[in-house]
């Protein structure tokens, strides 16, 4: 099991299909097909040949890297990763397949940037080196501001810009933190540490916890995101290439979930305790501040990007109400909203490619052309407001269900945010699909070939995951989840 | 003098049997040429010269009471020579194109660089004002180097009244010192100064102390144009030929930097001391604060290159101030690593720019290059973009780049000195930096913001006449400076090993 071969193998295909676009046209996007094909089979083959239990991080590589800081390269992996990354694969390969006619310029380096970019967001979801951990945290934006900033639509150059600072000034703010929490280890063992074990065994007086975790809350809200620090998603999402909004969606923003749960939560229980009112109402303003913006959007993409607010704001709310429940929602939340957002960015995608507009008033009637897009776009819509049957269902109802338990009154209100999701919903569906028509018939096609495998294949997982959501959650039900999440909550008594 | 003492001056000594030679050659025969290998051969020696010595140097060694060697002055020095070495290469294409004798160019750079050299491992006040003063006059001389430029009168004139008002402030400030604690030396004595606070009557009075300091400053701070003495800066950033504001970005920037902390740490100023005084640790960090949010917000408008560096530049002295706030004497070994690594990643990827600046500038057939002018040569010459991009990423602290690993050192020192103010600070300037340096990037991606305002898509004349000629000599430099700033900044320990005194 070596990820560090993942990630090398990500940024090699990449580099390939750069060089190979260069000197045959069109092979950019077949190499990173296949890339993204070969390094999702050898995850899957190396997963199911592996002795580890991964219910525990399990420690898998640990070197040297840094020697006068004490750094080390330190990758791990548990089940929490593990599904992310598969989430991360299964999406670049959804990436690859909406760019394969959109982008026409500079095919090569686009495949590279995208590529560098998964890469990234692998080392950021198994480094366990705080270092290291920031280094591909920051290395992965690279990327991203470049697919934003090269093959964006008109205002792509603010955006990327405010996408980049809004993120590097936050992951400062880390920066600081994480240094500081390798001083408290120096203080008290006398050795420099960055090594994530290292610090969950500190004893740190609450007095400094509570703003070391405000430092890595900060950039993980940010990412998240959560209001107040949301302002950047819209714009980084609307402009970004659909690939780009793919990935930042479906990716990026776990990412952020991803370091609540892993760091936050874990390294400062008691700081993170006594913080959670704070962060869970954030989660429920997010979640009606989001519903309420996609409601008045004219622009799709912008449409769906503040939905992805409102729907983080419910992994926020549950993750910090210290309960296995709400917990499991949340990661079903992620996965689910990963999927479906990703979905949504697609079909915006698809529209643009047809009429080259993104403004809802330009649409209307397209059912009568496009009775599959039509039929793909409701289930999306369905799965974004939430329908049982499907994931992000399980999702919400678990998140809700567990959140109740600490936060009633709290919740109650989050609850109104389905509503909300069903406004914007059908809102989305009936001005694109419903109305009079506002372009020529011949102008919209129905799905191609290729379109259609990317729906279906995000749709059968939404049902499959809807059906089933214990083929995720069984992940997650192990004693040791259990154990940590007691202790966080045994602190309160 | 012992023989040792003598081995420890030598790449001094190199330098100025240089200069002297230098005068002879031309006296001898006028070749451009001639005087540029000469110049680069000096450099080299003194180049091999300090960097033996630095690897043997067991101890520091004080050569009469007017300098110390130690290992931090000598890397500084072969900093200050690696910089020297790209400024000569760079005139030699520039003096192509002036009509100006050639000779007397390099003879006033090797002066700057004695100047220099003289600075980094100066352990007395004489001994400083002398490498200072050599260097300000010869600067002066190099600044306003090409009389038939616009701005050469105005540069140079700036530069001379400016700096000779700094050196005036400085030493009366040296002299206020001296009436406070009775010595001239860095070292000497520094017990008088522990008890500061204590305003012990026996010692001269710490208020002439505290004045002498702040005039000491401003000479300082004048040379490394920190908020509020940057006020020239921009000017004569724009004004000087490229070679020589290249030169004042790195020579002079690192050569008083270094002089500064020799001098800071030697007055034992420590945070949260008691001894140290509070009112000259909170000037130098209105100094930082200033520097930092004043040079960042100003480049933010600036569509000249240069003065855009120019602003950037000041926001990095901020920056580096911040090794000084050190909180007891064990933190001083990281303190210095700091500050040279930072340094290095600074010197590095200014080099890179203002190389990139002088090759395009012809080119262009214009000698005021905006940043537009760099449009789109990611697409056309990708090894001259891809090194812009790297020394850009470096300069605003990207991961994979030196620079990064610039700020994490400096972060390292704010947080073990707990100067949460200055920490701020630096990340707010970061995050109002980061809009011009992505918008040089942006730039180099882009191929049609102008094309778009004049409708014209793609139009070739819009963009920079490249792909341009680089000759294998320059390609091989570029390539290497890419790879060692990413080298460095992906494993720092190669360089910072080296800045572990071996004693």
């Amino acid at each position: 099991m070596s990820i560090t071969l993942v990630m090398c193998g990500l940024l090699f295909g990449g580099a390939l299909a750069w060089l190979l676009e260069g000197i045959k046209p069109q092979s950019a996007r077949w190499v990173s097909l296949l890339t993204v094909l070969v390094i999702g089979v050898y995850f899957a083959i190396a997963l199911n040949s592996t002795a580890y239990d991964f219910s525990t991080l399990q420690l898998l590589v640990r070197v040297a890297w840094i020697p006068s800081f004490h750094i080390e390269y330190a990758l791990a992996l548990d089940y929490l990763s593990i599904v992310l990354i598969s989430l991360t694969l299964f999406l670049a390969l959804i990436c690859v397949l909406v760019s394969w006619q959109e982008i026409n310029d500079k095919v090569g380096f686009y495949y590279f940037n995208l590529l560098a970019s998964i890469a990234g967001i692998v080392g950021v979801f198994t480094a366990v080196d705080m270092f290291l951990f920031f280094f591909f945290w920051e290395v992965m934006l690279l990327p991203i501001t470049a697919l934003i900033a090269i093959w964006g639509h008109e205002d792509r150059h603010f955006a990327a810009i405010k996408f980049f600072i809004f993120t590097q000034v936050s992951s400062l703010i880390m920066l600081v933190a994480i240094i500081a929490m390798s001083f408290i280890h120096y203080q008290q063992t006398g050795q420099l540490s960055f090594l994530y074990q290292d610090w969950l065994i500190l004893d740190l007086p609450l007095s400094l916890t509570q703003y070391l975790m405000l430092g890595f809350f900060i950039a993980f809200a940010v990412k998240l995101p959560s209001v107040p620090v949301h302002s950047w998603l819209p714009d980084a999402h609307t402009q970004a290439p659909t690939a780009g909004s793919v990935l930042l969606a479906g990716v990026l923003l776990k990412t952020g979930a991803y370091g609540l749960i892993r760091f936050v939560l874990q390294l400062f229980p008691q700081a993170s305790l006594n913080f959670a009112p704070v962060a869970a109402t954030l989660g429920v303003v997010s979640i009606l501040y989001g519903a309420k913006m996609a409601f008045a959007q004219q622009d799709l993409k912008r449409l769906v990007a503040y939905s992805s607010i409102s729907h983080m704001g419910f992994v926020m709310l549950a993750l910090f109400s210290f309960n296995i429940i709400a917990y499991q929602g949340a990661i079903l939340t992620l996965v689910a909203h990963g999927l479906s957002s990703a979905a949504l960015f697609a079909l915006a995608g698809m529209i643009y490619s047809r009429i080259h507009s993104r403004d809802l008033n330009n649409m209307g009637g397209f059912w009568l052309n496009t009775p599959r897009m039509g039929g793909f776009a409701l289930a999306f819509c369905a799965a974004a407001f939430g329908l049982p049957g499907l994931a992000n269902f399980v999702a919400e109802f678990l998140s809700l269900l567990g959140a109740y338990q600490r936060y009633p009154i709290l919740t109650i209100i989050a609850a109104f945010g389905l509503i909300g999701s069903a406004i914007y919903g059908m809102v989305l569906f009936q001005s694109v699909f419903h109305g009079k028509r506002q372009v020529k018939p011949q102008a919209i096609n129905d799905l191609s070939a290729r379109e259609l495998l990317v729906f279906s294949s995000l749709l059968t997982l939404l049902i499959f995951i809807g059906l089933y959501p214990n083929s995720l959650l069984d992940f997650f039900q192990s004693e040791n989840i259990k154990l940590v999440l007691n202790n966080t909550a045994g602190v309160t008594k | 003098m012992t023989q040792l003492m003598l081995q420890c001056l030598l790449p001094i000594l190199i330098i100025a049997f240089g200069i002297v030679l230098s005068l002879l050659l031309i006296a001898w025969r006028r070749s451009q040429t001639l005087i540029l290998i000469f110049t680069l051969t000096i450099f080299s020696v003194a180049l091999l010269a300090s960097f033996s010595l630095f690897v043997n140097l067991a101890s520091d060694i004080q050569v009469t009471t007017l300098v110390k060697v130690d290992s931090y002055g000598l890397f500084a020095f072969m900093l200050v020579l690696i910089a020297s070495i790209a400024v000569s290469l760079l005139s030699s294409t520039w003096l192509i194109h002036t009509t100006e004798v050639h000779d007397e160019f390099f003879i006033l750079l090797q002066l700057v660089v004695l100047g220099a050299g003289i600075l980094v491992i100066s352990d007395h006040y004489a001994a400083l004002f002398l490498g200072f003063e050599l260097l300000s006059i010869s600067l002066v001389g190099l600044v306003g180097y090409s009389r038939d430029s616009e701005f050469s009168v105005e540069t140079s004139f700036k530069y001379l009244v400016l700096s000779a008002c700094a050196s005036s402030f400085m030493l009366l400030g040296i002299a206020f010192i001296y009436s406070y604690s009775g010595t001239l030396s860095f070292t000497d004595e520094p017990e008088i100064l522990t008890n500061i606070s204590n305003s012990d009557s026996s010692v001269g009075n710490v208020f002439f102390y505290r004045v002498g300091f702040l005039l000491f400053m401003v000479g300082i701070a004048f040379k490394l144009s920190l908020a509020p003495f940057h006020l020239w800066t921009p000017d004569v950033y724009q004004g000087a030929p490229t070679p020589v504001t290249l030169l004042l970005a790195t020579v002079s920037k690192i050569a008083m930097f270094i002089v500064l902390m020799k001098f800071w740490f030697s007055q034992a100023i420590f945070v949260e001391t008691k001894s140290s005084d509070e009112n000259i640790l909170f000037l130098m960090s209105i100094f930082a604060i200033a520097s930092m949010l004043i040079g960042n917000t100003l480049a933010l408008k600036q569509q000249n290159i240069k003065r855009l560096l120019a602003y950037s530049s000041i926001a990095h002295m901020g920056y580096l101030l911040i090794v000084l706030m050190v909180i007891s004497p064990h933190s001083v070994e990281l303190a210095w690593q700091s500050a040279l690594f930072y340094l290095t990643a600074y010197v590095l990827a200014t080099i890179a720019i203002f190389m990139t600046l002088q090759l395009t500038q012809y080119n262009h057939h214009n000698t005021e290059l905006d940043v537009n002018d760099w449009q789109g040569m990611f697409w056309q010459n990708r090894s001259l973009a891809l090194l812009i991009i790297v020394a850009i990423l470096s300069l605003a602290g990207i991961p994979l780049t030196m620079g990064f690993i610039g700020k994490f050192y400096l972060l390292n020192v704010a947080v073990k000195a707990q100067q949460w103010w200055l920490i701020s600070v630096l990340i707010i300037g970061s995050g109002i930096g980061l809009v011009y340096y992505l918008r040089i990037i942006f730039v180099l991606f882009s191929t049609a913001i102008k094309a778009n305002n004049v409708n014209e898509k793609n139009n070739p004349k819009e963009l920079l006449p490249l792909p341009l000629t680089l000759t294998p000599a320059m390609n091989f430099s570029v390539v290497i400076i890419i790879i060692l700033s990413v080298l460095l900044g992906i494993f720092p320990d190669l360089l910072a090993n080296f800045l572990v005194k071996p004693y």
